[in-house]
C-alpha cells in the first residue's frame, strides 16, 4: 500500500496507515472476525465431542444455539433491554466522567475537595449497593441505569484527568501567546490531546456499563440477560447459562467494538488538528 | 526524616471534604428522620460497626483473603501475557481477540457457571478475581509495552541486546507506569468482585454478611458492611500504591 | 447557554399546561390502577396462580394493572412493599413477616399461601442417620432465609442442642449432597426434592418433616404496606379476588398453569414445573383451606409461629398480630369464592 501524502502520526504500532477507507477495514475485520468465530465454533463441537466433555463444563455450541432458537424471545428481549440500560448507564456515566474531568482539570480546589469522596464511592461493592438502589427506585430502568452509571463514571473522570494533564505545557504557552481563551484552550488544545486518554477509559467503561446492567437485573427484574443468568444458575441449566454468557459476549463484543471504532475516527482526526 | 505529620494542602482539601460529606449525610439523616431502610446515619452505622466488629472483622478477613490471592493470580496472568505479545508479535492476533471475547462477557456473568462449578467456597472467588484482575491489568500491561519508542528498541539492539534484555531493560520500566496503574485500578475491583460472588453463595465473607443483613431487615448492617468493605478496598488500594512508589522511585 | 430564569420559568409554564391540560380531560372512565407484586423467588410454577390470572385478564377485571416482579437472592419482599417500591408482595412467610414487623417495617399481612412447612429435611435411606437425634455432629446444610429456624425448632423440639450440629448455608446446587460430601440438605418439597429424587431416586431418600417434630411454620405470605391497607382495601380485595380465582384455574387446568409460567421464564424443565405445582396444590389446600378458603390465614397457628420465635430469639419482643395480620380482606370475598 502506497503511502499517501498525508500520512498521520502513527498512533499505536501496527496501526493501519491508510485512514482513508475506514468503512472497508471495518466490513474487512468484520467478516474476519466472523469466519475466526466460526471455525472456532465448529472446532469446540469438535473438540466436546472427541473428548466427551459433559454439558455441565461445556455443552456443544449447538445445543447453546439450538437452547436459544428453540426460545428466541427472552433472549432477544433480554438483549434488547439489557443494552438499552447499558447505553443510559454508559452515556450518562461518560458524560459526567468528562465533566467532572475538566472540572477537577481547571478547580484543583475541587479536585482535592471532591476526588477522594469520588475514590472511596467506588469502594463501594456496587451489587450491596444495588439492593439499596432498588429500594429507592423500584423495579425501574432508572435503577438498573444507575448502577450502570456509577460503575462507569469514576474510570473516565480519572483517565480525563490525566490526559488534560499531560498536555504539553509548551504547546499551552504557544496558543495563549496567540491570545488563546480557557475556553478555545480545552476545545482546541487540551481536550483532543486527552482524547486517546478519554478513550482507554471509555473502552474500559463500555465493559464495566455492561456489568451494572446485569448486576442491577439480579435485583428481581423480569427481563434482561442478567435475568436469564440467574435463572439457569438456580435451575442449574447450565446450557441456559451458556446461552445467556454467548449473548452477553456478543453485547460486550459489540459495544466495545463500537467504541473501538469511534477511537479509531476521533482519534486519528483528532491527531490530525 | 520529619518528625511530625504535616498533611499537605491536597491532603488538607481531600480530609475536608469528607467530613463535608459526613456532616451533609448525618444531618439528611436525623433531621427528615429517615427510616433506617431509607438512609441510616453515619453514627448509627459506625455504632454498629463497633457492636459488630468481630463478625465485621473476621468476614472482612475472609473477603480480603479471596481478593488478595485471585489478584496476584490475575495480575501475573495478565502481565505475562502481554510479555508474550511483546516477545513473539505473531501471537498478538491470537491472544488479544480470545482475551476480549472472554472478558466481552462481564466477570460478573461467568459467576453463575465458576458458582456451580468450583462451589461457593473461597476457590470460586479466586477464580472470578483473577478472571476480573488479568485483564485489566493485560491491557494496561500491553498498553505501557507497545507505548515503548521504536528507536530506543533499535538503539539497544544496536549495541546487540537480545530480546530478553531488552524487555526487563528498556520496555518492562517504561511501561511499569501504566502496569502500576492497572494494578492500582484491580485492587479496588478485587474486593468488589469477591464480595458479588459470594452474594451469590458462600460460607462466610462480607457479601455473606450483607446478604444475611438484608434478610434480617438490618439495614445499618448492610452499611456497617459496605464501611468495611469500602475500607478494605482503600487498605489494598494503598498497600499496592505504596509499594509502586518503592519500586518506581528510581525513577 | 439558556439563562437560567428563562429556563426555570419555561418548566413553570410547561408544568401549568400540562395540569390545565390533564385537568380539562374528561375522566376517562375507572383506567386500571398500576401495582406490582413482588414475588419471593425467581419465576416457577410455585407462583402459577399468580400468572394464571394476570394471562387470564383477571386483575384487568378488578381494575388493576398488574406487573409480576420475581424475586430473587438479593431481595426481600418486605423490604420493597414496606418502602413502596413494590405494591403486593408474596414474601418469605411468617418469620420474615415476623422479623420485619420486628425492626420496624409497617407491612400487613393478608394471606397465607402454604399452610404447612414446605421444607423436608433429606438424607440417604442407607445412611446412619435415622432419626433427629442423629443429627448430632453431622454435616447440615440449609438456607438462612427461614429454612434455618425450622431446623433449629425442630431439633430444640427433639431436645438436640443446634450448636452440636454442623449447620452449613446451602449450595446452589444439591450435586454435594449427591455425591455424599453432605450429610442432610434442606430441599422445598416442590423444587429441590424433585431434582434430588430424580438423580437418586425416591427410594434412596429419607426425609424428615417438620410437622412430625410438632413445628409448623406456614410460608409465602402475601404482604402489604400499612398505608394501602389503610388508604386502598378495594384494590386489596380485588388482587385477592382475582388471585385466588387464578389459582383456582390453576388447579384446575394444571397444563394450562405450567404453560402460563413457561411462558415467562422458557428455560424452565417442565416436568419439574408440573411436580412443583402438584406439591404446591397440597400446601395450599392443607389444613382449614377446605373450609375457609384459600389464603387463609389461621391465628392458631400464628400464634404458635410467634412463641416459637420468641423462644428461639429470632425476635425480640411479640408482634402486635392484630397490625400484622388482617383477614378482612379476604373475609370480605365470599367463602363459596374462596374454597379450592
Amino acid at each position: 500500500m502506497s503511502s499517501t501524502a498525508l500520512q498521520p502520526p502513527a498512533i499505536r504500532p501496527g496501526a493501519s496507515p491508510s485512514p482513508f477507507a475506514p468503512l472497508a477495514g471495518v466490513l474487512l475485520r468484520g467478516a474476519r472476525g466472523l469466519a475466526i468465530l466460526l471455525a472456532v465454533l465448529v472446532a469446540a463441537e469438535g473438540l466436546i465431542v472427541l473428548f466427551g466433555v459433559k454439558p455441565w463444563y461445556v455443552p456443544r455450541p449447538s445445543l447453546v444455539i439450538g437452547a436459544i432458537l428453540a426460545t428466541p424471545e427472552p433472549y432477544v428481549q433480554g438483549f434488547l433491554r439489557t443494552l438499552t440500560e447499558t447505553l443510559m448507564g454508559f452515556v450518562s456515566g461518560a458524560l459526567f466522567g468528562i465533566a467532572t474531568g475538566v472540572v477537577f482539570f481547571r478547580a484543583k480546589v475541587l479536585k482535592e475537595l471532591i476526588f477522594p469522596i469520588f475514590v472511596v464511592s467506588q469502594t463501594i461493592p456496587v451489587i450491596a449497593f444495588g439492593a439499596l438502589v432498588v429500594l429507592w427506585f423500584g423495579n425501574t430502568l432508572i435503577a438498573k441505569a444507575a448502577i450502570s452509571f456509577y460503575l462507569t463514571f469514576f474510570p473516565v473522570t480519572v483517565n480525563t484527568l490525566l490526559g488534560l494533564e499531560s498536555v504539553d505545557p509548551r504547546q499551552e504557552a504557544l496558543l495563549r501567546s496567540f491570545g488563546a481563551g480557557r475556553f478555545q484552550l480545552l476545545r482546541r488544545l487540551q481536550l483532543p490531546a486527552a482524547l486517546p486518554q478519554i478513550f482507554v477509559a471509555l473502552r474500559l467503561a463500555s465493559a464495566l456499563s455492561l456489568v451494572g446492567a446485569i448486576v442491577g437485573e439480579w435485583f428481581g427484574d423480569t427481563v434482561g440477560l442478567g435475568v436469564l443468568l440467574l435463572q439457569g444458575m438456580y435451575n442449574e441449566n447450565v446450557v441456559a447459562i451458556w446461552a445467556a454468557i454467548a449473548m452477553c459476549a456478543l453485547l460486550g463484543t459489540g459495544f466495545y467494538a463500537v467504541v473501538a471504532a469511534a477511537e479509531r475516527a476521533l482519534v486519528f482526526w483528532g491527531a490530525e488538528q | 526524616m520529619s518528625a511530625r505529620f504535616h498533611p499537605s494542602r491536597a491532603t488538607q482539601r481531600g480530609i475536608l471534604g469528607m467530613v463535608l460529606l459526613v456532616a451533609v449525610w448525618e444531618g439528611v439523616a436525623r433531621g427528615f428522620a429517615l427510616p433506617a431502610y431509607t438512609l441510616p446515619s453515619v453514627s448509627a452505622i459506625l455504632g454498629s460497626i463497633w457492636d459488630h466488629r468481630q463478625v465485621l472483622l473476621a468476614a472482612g478477613a475472609y473477603t480480603f483473603a479471596e481478593a488478595v490471592v485471585g489478584y496476584v493470580l490475575g495480575a501475573l496472568i495478565g502481565i505475562v501475557l502481554a510479555v508474550v505479545i511483546t516477545l513473539v508479535p505473531m501471537t498478538r492476533n491470537a491472544i488479544v481477540p480470545v482475551a476480549t471475547s472472554i472478558n466481552s462477557v462481564p466477570v460478573v456473568a461467568w459467576s453463575p457457571l465458576i458458582l456451580l462449578w468450583f462451589g461457593i467456597g473461597m476457590p470460586s472467588k479466586f477464580v472470578m478475581v483473577a478472571l476480573a484482575v488479568s485483564f485489566t491489568v493485560f491491557v494496561s500491561a500491553l498498553a505501557g509495552l507497545d507505548r515503548v519508542d521504536r528507536r530506543s528498541v533499535d538503539l539497544m539492539r544496536s549495541f546487540g541486546a537480545g530480546r530478553l534484555a531488552i524487555l526487563f531493560r528498556l520496555r518492562l520500566p517504561t511501561a511499569l507506569p501504566l502496569i502500576a496503574a492497572g494494578l492500582r485500578v484491580s485492587t479496588v475491583r478485587a474486593i468488589i468482585v469477591a464480595i458479588v460472588t459470594e452474594m451469590l453463595g458462600a460460607y462466610d465473607g462480607l457479601g455473606w454478611v450483607i446478604y444475611q443483613a438484608v434478610l434480617q431487615v438490618d439495614f445499618v448492617k448492610v452499611w456497617s458492611a459496605i464501611f468495611v468493605a469500602s475500607a478494605a478496598s482503600l487498605l489494598f488500594f494503598g498497600l499496592v500504591g505504596f509499594a509502586e512508589k518503592r519500586l518506581v522511585f528510581w525513577k | 447557554m439558556i439563562p437560567r430564569r428563562t429556563f426555570l420559568s419555561s418548566l413553570a409554564a410547561g408544568a401549568a399546561l400540562l395540569s390545565t391540560a390533564l385537568t380539562a380531560l374528561p375522566a376517562a372512565a375507572a383506567d386500571p390502577v398500576p401495582a406490582t407484586l413482588r414475588l419471593k423467588w425467581l419465576p416457577q410454577a410455585q407462583f402459577a396462580g399468580f400468572y394464571v390470572a394476570a394471562a387470564k385478564g383477571y386483575y384487568k377485571a378488578e381494575g388493576i394493572d398488574l406487573t409480576i416482579n420475581p424475586g430473587g437472592p438479593n431481595i426481600l419482599a418486605e423490604n420493597l412493599v414496606a418502602t413502596g417500591a413494590d405494591t403486593f408482595g408474596l414474601s418469605g412467610g411468617l418469620d420474615s413477616v415476623f422479623a420485619a414487623r420486628d425492626k420496624g417495617l409497617p407491612v400487613v399481612c393478608v394471606g397465607i399461601s402454604h399452610q404447612l412447612t414446605p421444607f423436608v429435611f433429606v438424607v440417604r435411606a442407607d445412611g446412619p442417620i435415622k432419626s433427629i437425634q442423629d443429627f448430632k455432629g453431622k454435616k447440615v446444610t440449609t438456607w438462612f432465609t427461614g429454612a434455618n429456624h425450622v431446623l433449629k425448632a425442630m431439633l430444640t423440639k427433639q431436645g438436640l442442642d443446634p450448636a452440636l450440629v454442623d449447620i452449613q448455608p446451602q449450595q446452589v446446587s444439591v450435586t454435594p449432597f449427591v455425591d455424599g460430601q453432605i450429610d442432610v440438605i434442606t430441599a422445598t418439597r416442590y423444587n429441590e426434592f424433585y431434582t434430588i429424587k430424580t438423580r437418586m431416586g425416591e427410594e434412596k431418600l429419607r426425609t424428615f418433616v417438620a410437622e412430625d417434630s410438632g413445628v409448623t411454620f406456614p410460608r409465602d405470605t402475601l404482604i402489604v404496606s400499612e398505608t394501602t391497607a389503610k388508604e386502598k382495601p378495594e384494590l386489596v380485595k380485588g388482587f385477592l379476588r382475582a388471585s385466588i380465582k387464578g389459582w383456582k384455574d390453576a388447579f384446575a387446568d394444571p397444563k394450562g398453569a405450567v404453560d402460563a409460567v413457561m411462558k415467562v421464564a422458557p428455560t424452565l424443565d417442565r416436568a419439574h414445573q408440573e411436580f412443583m405445582l402438584t406439591e404446591v396444590q397440597k400446601l395450599m389446600t392443607a389444613g382449614k383451606v377446605k373450609e375457609d378458603g384459600l389464603f387463609w390465614i389461621d391465628m392458631d397457628a400464628v400464634k404458635i409461629t410467634q412463641q416459637l420465635f420468641l423462644d428461639a430469639k429470632v425476635i425480640a419482643k411479640p408482634v402486635d398480630l392484630d397490625a400484622t395480620f388482617n383477614r378482612s380482606f379476604l373475609e370480605a370475598i365470599p367463602l363459596a369464592d374462596r374454597r379450592p
